[in-house]
């Protein structure tokens, strides 16, 4: 899950980012409005953490421009004012949450998860496939019951293809989602990490179309 | 063209106008009167002269003319004086005046009853005013014509010299006029000197207030100067106490928070709630200052209410909208308020939340406009609350002093806001048994001292 941080507070885009890297999240991060706008534009986040005063170019133009592009992706704003009008302005803008300043960290994160899910169509948490089980909040993974122990990059691999079980997703999507704007993605390690999650998961999980790319199913 | 910037000026030039074409006007008119009366005595003194030429003239036995006295004056006798007589007989015997010489007038055709005056050249040239007329003198068989010419110099003279006058005078009057009217404005302008003056002395902080005498047109505006100045002390005043109670409703949870941290081992817990209670009483503090200070200091333009809860409900839609639930907005799409924009997006807000965060399926909201005062109603479907916990929710934050921000600090702040608007927040029962929050706000909020 890649999320960008559009923020212009050093100090406190420095703690999103942190945050959202505990959970899970992959974050880059931009410190004003025309480079949040281009960065939104060009990679495929899957959530936006945009803070609406900025500089160069606020934070509800930066939003409308990507909704006038058809730039589609979730994105929760953050604002200092805790007034009704820029809440309005704000979600008529296009947003989809909002958080006033000062926000509890754990309260971000968790809004953050909740509209990833939502966009992917899913209302809960936790992600059953069969005697699988991921739950997206607690980043935790059992199979019968039994904790999987998983590495950082091994778990944001399975709860992307948790999230489009029973769909294909290509090796690029993947690389796109998982790792940050300027890592050297390079598709061996990828099938590295989905044969050591295999290993983990058991066989039948993860299946593999050749020429398309993975599909999470329920492991028999 | 764009007038003057002065409003003297501006005065003066119009006056000016004004003064030039009515005395024009009147001169015109004037002169023409004048001048007419000059011809008349003129043509009086002579027809006066023609009779006299008449009287004098007969026949002898013989049936030629005789002028037994010649009409008085030396004029008649003196060669080409401009002053001349002439007889002519029916048998073409003509008897002249020695100032004649061996000249003649040209008389008229015959046959015109009673005196013909007209304008002709004299023997030399000169402008002749002639007066004629046939007379049938005793004795002769047909009329004989008698004229009478006097020279014109002496008239225009006259007319030229009253024409001067006239003329002299109607400046003369046009000068004082419009001086008469610059003088006018100068002085009626000067209440509005004073008053400048008055305002640079408040805000040079020499003067408390205008309060000044002035003029019935004026008065008003004095007036509402100074209830502006009074208004501005007043949110000042207010500012101030506000800060006040902010410090002193801070003290007490700062004081908990230090207890809290200090001593061997800190009450995370606590520290935590008091946080918590800090931050909830800054929220409650600036919504109600952030108001408080638009109210006083300006006139809020016109919204329309209806259009502010659609925009709130489509925001909220957003919001909510996995939950399913239905935001129905409708009412009266021509009802207006004179309040804050924000304002009312943040009362419609809180209550809109509210009703979205009880409801089971649906909030309803309507707007409707009767006697001066707008109606906001927003009810839910869902559980409600009891007649006292109502109170107690509009209780709270009333007396900002005392005030402990709670669980229900949204309706709190409604309520803030409304009073402040000099409206009221409601609550009741819902139709579909929920709660019914009710917003009455005067179409004309009320200003400065509020």
């Amino acid at each position: 899950m890649r999320v960008l941080v559009v923020e212009d507070h050093a100090a406190l885009a420095g703690q999103l980012v942190a945050a959202l890297a505990e959970a899970g999240f992959v974050a880059d991060h931009a410190a004003d409005g025309e480079e949040g706008h281009f960065l939104g534009d060009t990679e495929p986040y899957d959530a936006v953490v945009l803070d609406l005063g900025l500089p160069r170019l606020d934070g509800a133009s930066v939003l409308r421009r990507w909704r006038a592009a058809g730039r589609d992706m979730p994105v929760l704003i953050l604002t200092a004012r805790d007034g009704w009008s820029e809440k309005v302005a704000g979600l008529n803008a296009g947003a989809d949450d909002y958080l006033t300043k000062p926000f509890a960290m754990p309260e971000l994160v968790a809004r953050i998860q909740a509209l990833v899910r939502r966009a992917h169509g899913r209302s809960r948490p936790e992600i059953a496939l069969g005697r699988l089980l991921v739950d997206t909040a607690g980043q935790r993974v059992t199979l019968d019951g039994q904790a999987v122990r998983l590495t950082g990059l091994e778990y944001r691999l399975l709860s992307y293809l948790a999230l489009r079980a029973g769909q294909v997703v290509s090796k690029t999507e993947l690389t796109e989602h998982l790792y940050a704007q300027d890592f050297d993605r390079d598709s061996n390690t990828l099938e590295v990490m989905v044969g050591r999650l295999r290993r983990k998961l058991g066989d039948g999980a993860i299946e593999t179309l050749r020429g398309q790319g993975y599909r999470l199913v329920a492991p028999s | 063209m764009r007038p003057p910037r002065s409003l003297a000026l501006r005065l003066g030039l119009a006056a000016g106008l004004w003064v030039a074409a009515g005395l024009g006007a009147a001169s015109w008119f004037v002169t023409g009167i004048a001048l007419r009366q000059v011809e008349a005595a003129f043509d009086a003194r002579h027809e006066g002269l023609l009779d006299a030429a008449v009287a004098a003239t007969a026949l002898d036995a013989a049936g030629r003319i005789v002028v037994a006295r010649a009409p008085a004056g030396a004029d008649f006798e003196r060669p080409f004086s401009g002053a001349y007589w002439q007889v002519t007989a029916s048998d073409g015997a003509v008897a002249t005046s020695r100032s004649l010489w061996d000249q003649a007038l040209a008389p008229a055709s015959a046959g015109h009853a009673g005196v013909l005056l007209r304008d002709t050249p004299g023997p030399r040239g000169e402008r002749l005013r002639l007066a004629e007329r046939d007379v049938m003198l005793p004795g002769a068989a047909a009329p004989a014509h008698v004229a009478v010419a006097l020279s014109r110099g002496a008239t225009e003279a006259e007319i030229a010299r009253l024409r001067t006058v006239l003329l002299a005078a109607f400046a003369v009057l046009g000068i004082g006029l419009v001086g008469g009217v610059v003088a006018t404005v100068v002085a009626g302008l000067a209440p509005l000197r004073r008053i400048r003056r008055a305002l640079a002395e408040v805000r040079a902080g020499t003067r408390e207030r205008l309060a000044l005498d002035a003029p019935s047109e004026l008065a008003p505006l004095v007036s509402e100067v100074d209830a502006l100045i009074a208004g501005n002390r007043a949110t000042v005043e207010r500012a101030r106490t506000h800060v006040g109670n902010l410090a002193h409703a801070l003290k007490t949870p700062l004081a908990v928070l230090r207890n809290a941290l200090e001593g061997g081992a800190p009450d995370v817990a606590a520290a935590r709630a008091q946080a918590a209670a800090l931050e909830r009483l800054v929220h409650h503090h600036l919504a109600r200052a952030r108001t408080a200070a638009r109210v006083a200091a300006s006139a809020a333009p016109t919204v329309a209410p209806l259009a502010v809860a659609e925009e709130v409900a489509s925001a909220l839609r957003r919001l909510l909208g996995e939950r399913g639930i239905v935001i129905a907005v409708a009412g009266d799409a021509a009802a207006r308020l004179r309040v804050d924009p924000q304002d009312l997006t943040e009362m419609l807000g809180n209550l809109m939340e509210n009703a979205c965060k009880w409801a089971r399926r649906r909030v309803e909201v309507s707007v409707a406009m009767a006697d001066g005062v707008v109606v906001i109603g927003v009810g839910d479907d869902g559980p409600g609350l009891a007649a006292e916990q109502r109170e107690a929710a509009l209780r709270r934050g009333t007396r900002l002093d005392e005030a402990i921000p709670g669980t229900g600090l949204g309706l709190a702040i409604v309520a803030d806001l409304a009073e402040i608007h000099g409206g009221v927040l409601e609550l009741g029962p819902s139709a579909a048994g929920g709660l019914a929050a009710t917003l009455r706000l005067p179409v004309l909020a009320r200003g400065a001292d509020g």
